[in-house]
């Protein structure tokens, strides 16, 4: 399944945490013209160095689809960083 | 269900046998069942851990604590190494040439997705665990 919601949450020390949820699917849709633009580059670049622009796409695809359930929680020094993947 | 499970069945059910020796008997035919071809891994799939955790909390005097907590889904580890596949046969070379310079004679060019993926998959029983005064470190699966 593709990515649906990337949560990041972070907090300085002595602040309050701060939580920001990112819709992957509507941002997708928002960025597509770029997304197609860097789409593009990537098939140029992947003809330039003798590799398979499909297998290269499927390769990042199968990489995106394998992404939820991923989590990064860092700590330091009272500061707190964390970036789920749902 | 095969003919040997179905024959001591038909014993315990028609009393020529007790409950455990029923049981020894099953157990006594388990290994055959499960025998795995060569390089296969068997394993039930709703044990098969999904997950690759690293937690590491370190507490230095200087710096104070440091908390590292990740969670690594292994089907992802799985789709990048696969991408190792598409690197072009020009930076195989290279990276053979520079590999062998700093006297590691390893030839990217031999290392299949299947060998890789058996790799992956050997992390399922990866447990380490570290634990000092001022560090503890955990990689497991779960």
């Amino acid at each position: 399944m593709i990515p649906q919601l990337v949560t990041v949450r972070w907090r300085r020390r002595g602040n309050r945490v701060r939580r920001l949820w990112i819709p992957v699917v509507p941002v997708a849709l928002l960025l597509s013209p770029l997304l197609v633009l860097a789409v593009i580059g990537g098939v140029v670049a992947c003809l330039l160095f003798d590799m398979s622009p499909l297998r290269m796409l499927g390769g990042i695809g199968r990489v995106l689809w394998t992404l939820p359930g991923t989590r990064f929680e860092l700590e330091m020094h009272g500061t707190a960083v964390f970036l789920g993947i749902r | 269900m095969n003919e040997q499970r179905r024959q001591i069945l038909q014993m315990l059910a028609e009393n020529k046998i007790t409950a455990d020796e029923a049981e020894r008997l099953l157990a006594a035919i388990e290994p055959e069942e499960s025998d795995p071809a060569p390089g296969a891994r068997v394993r039930a799939k709703s044990s098969r851990p999904k997950y690759l955790r690293v937690i590491a909390n370190f507490n230095d005097e200087v710096d104070g604590e440091f908390r590292v907590n990740v969670r690594v889904p292994l089907r992802l580890l799985r789709a990048g190494v696969r991408l190792t596949s598409l690197i072009p046969p020009r930076a195989v070379v290279q990276v053979n040439t520079e590999l062998a310079k700093v006297g590691v004679p390893f030839d990217l060019g031999e290392l299949k997705p299947q060998q890789l993926e058996e790799l992956v998959d050997a992390l399922d029983e990866l447990t380490v665990d570290v634990d000092q005064a001022d560090m503890t470190v955990k990689v497991y699966c779960e």
